[in-house]
């Protein structure tokens, strides 16, 4: 029984105009990941993959246990998914939703779907032609989080919701969370909704996975040096540093792999170190896609 | 096979378009009634209507119920729901299906117990009147084969175009074809072995096309929506 809620290796799919390529993703039970990709990096297909709606190449992937897309019957049982294209049916109320996912799954909590309700504004007798995408994007949700789920797979669901609705939504999905035995895939390209509420950060681009690790290694081990370089002197990528760039004599090191010893093997280098800055994860992750795609087309 | 899930994706159909099939049958029996009012005109624009009725309702099913829930981006979440692609295609499949045949049973039943009872056109007319009410019955497994397997608005309104100028021009050859034409005007229907070739064929064309379908859908790897 403790198998990683996900667990995808050597995963590998092809289309004519892109293709997703050898996807090692583990994420342990009651962890968070955050995925995060450009448009069009992948996400998508990758969650499509952990649903067993698109069909591997090749590699293995589990979720829950299962293999898929051979086990996707059992595993979506437990599988919460919900994505911002997903829409409901509009000629009918929430009401009507919520009694047909009732019928449906044996694990419905009336109770919490009543709360998520009040919670987040919505009248399950409304008709949900017409109402606000913020309200469409609860009502999907508050369908998901009410079968209560082992594993959550959600596609950019705070894409295009107004701040308050964001904060709405992020705040219940933090508090779903305290349910330890619950896992959570949330994929966006809004690193700031990813780092409010995951452990774990993956970063994915063209198909490559291009980092993965804890989220505070990722903030912890990223920083940027502001260098002053002696006159005349290109300052040098040292062991750690990814990237050096430089205008005449101000120059920024960026790094992955930061140690205390690094700026003051900078120093030795003739430069003076101006400042250490700690990186937010939108520029650890534009970093990181930069770095990657330079690596690629070297 | 997940049976009762694909039994909640049918109910849910059921329910969804209960009242699209309800006006059909309205309209059909509309212009049933219409068709008995006395003089030619009114029988002809009620055995149009008749037949406008069930095509609509042919139409509608595979429209809504296939390609509306494909443009309306419902897959994402009836994909979400523990089944298989399969198991969406059958319960796509039966539901079209039986919900298709409850205007048709219906108008059909009803529109041959008119001609028999009431006596107002030769009971001759009854193998053509079920010949032509095959042909929506054809034309609808067209559209839903199209909708299925093309996944895409393109194929289904291309399937669509197809069937609804198809039903006139089938309709006039038919009539065309003397011993059909000759049997229609007798006072008892004739069941000659032309008359149930053709309404054998169309039930093996029927059954040929949602094989195809589910062979073809059972073909594919990945799940577009």
């Amino acid at each position: 029984m403790n198998h990683p809620a996900i667990d995808m290796s050597g995963v590998g799919k092809t289309y004519r105009f892109f293709s997703l390529e050898n996807i090692e993703l583990k994420l342990p039970r009651g962890e968070i990941m955050g995925l995060i990709g450009p448009n069009g990096a992948g996400k998508s297909t990758t969650i499509r993959i952990l649903l067993g709606l698109v069909h591997q190449d090749h590699g293995d992937v589990r979720v829950l246990g299962h293999p898929m897309p051979a086990g996707q019957v059992a595993a979506k049982w437990d599988i919460g998914f919900a994505s911002e294209d997903m829409r409901l049916y509009e000629s009918q109320t929430l009401g009507w939703h919520m009694q047909w996912m009732q019928s449906i799954y044996r694990n419905w909590d009336s109770g919490y779907a009543q709360r998520l309700l009040q919670r987040f504004g919505l009248r399950a007798e409304q008709r949900l032609k017409g109402i606000s995408h913020g309200q469409r994007v609860k009502s999907t949700l508050l369908l998901v989080l009410a079968r209560k789920p082992k594993l959550l797979v959600l596609d950019e669901p705070t894409t295009g919701l107004d701040p308050v609705a964001r904060h709405e939504i992020l705040r219940e999905l933090t508090d779903v969370m305290r349910d330890e035995g619950r896992s959570v895939l949330f994929s966006s390209h809004n690193t700031q909704d990813v780092e409010q509420i995951s452990d774990r950060i993956t970063f994915i681009d063209r198909g490559r996975i291009i980092d993965s690790m804890d989220k505070e290694m990722f903030l912890d081990r990223w920083r940027r040096l502001r260098l002053e370089a002696p006159f005349g002197v290109t300052l040098p990528a040292l062991p750690g540093v990814i990237g050096v760039r430089q205008e005449g004599r101000m120059a920024i090191a960026t790094t992955n792999a930061f140690n205390p010893g690094l700026p003051h093997a900078y120093e030795q280098t003739g430069a003076r170190v101006q400042r250490i800055e700690n990186m937010t994860l939108e520029e650890i992750f534009v970093a990181n896609v930069e770095r990657s795609r330079e690596e690629v087309e070297v | 096979m997940n049976r009762s899930l694909i039994g909640e994706l049918v109910l849910k159909d059921w329910r969804l378009y209960r009242p699209m099939i309800l006006s059909c049958i309205v309209a059909g029996v509309g212009a049933l009634a219409l068709s008995q009012w006395g003089n030619e005109p009114t029988l002809v624009v009620g055995a149009v209507g008749f037949f406008i009725a069930i095509i609509m309702a042919g139409t509608m099913l595979p429209l809504a119920g296939i390609m509306t829930e494909r443009k309306n981006k419902h897959l994402a979440f009836l994909m979400s729901l523990p089944i298989t692609f399969l198991e969406y295609t059958t319960a796509k499949l039966i539901s079209t299906l039986l919900i298709f045949l409850v205007p048709w049973l219906t108008l059909v039943i009803l529109a041959i117990s008119v001609i028999e009872f009431r006596n107002f056109v030769p009971h001759g007319v009854i193998p053509m009147t079920l010949i032509l009410s095959g042909l929506p019955f054809v034309g609808m497994c067209i559209m839903i084969a199209a909708a299925l397997v093309g996944e895409s608005e393109g194929w289904a309104i291309a399937a669509n175009v197809f069937c609804q100028s198809s039903y006139g021009l089938t309709w006039y050859f038919l009539d065309r074809i003397p011993v059909l034409h000759n049997n229609a005007s007798k006072p008892k229907p004739v069941w000659d072995p032309l008359t149930l070739n053709i309404l054998g064929g169309e039930l093996v064309l029927i059954l040929v096309i949602l094989a195809l379908t589910y062979f073809l859908q059972s073909r594919k790897r990945d799940f577009v929506f």
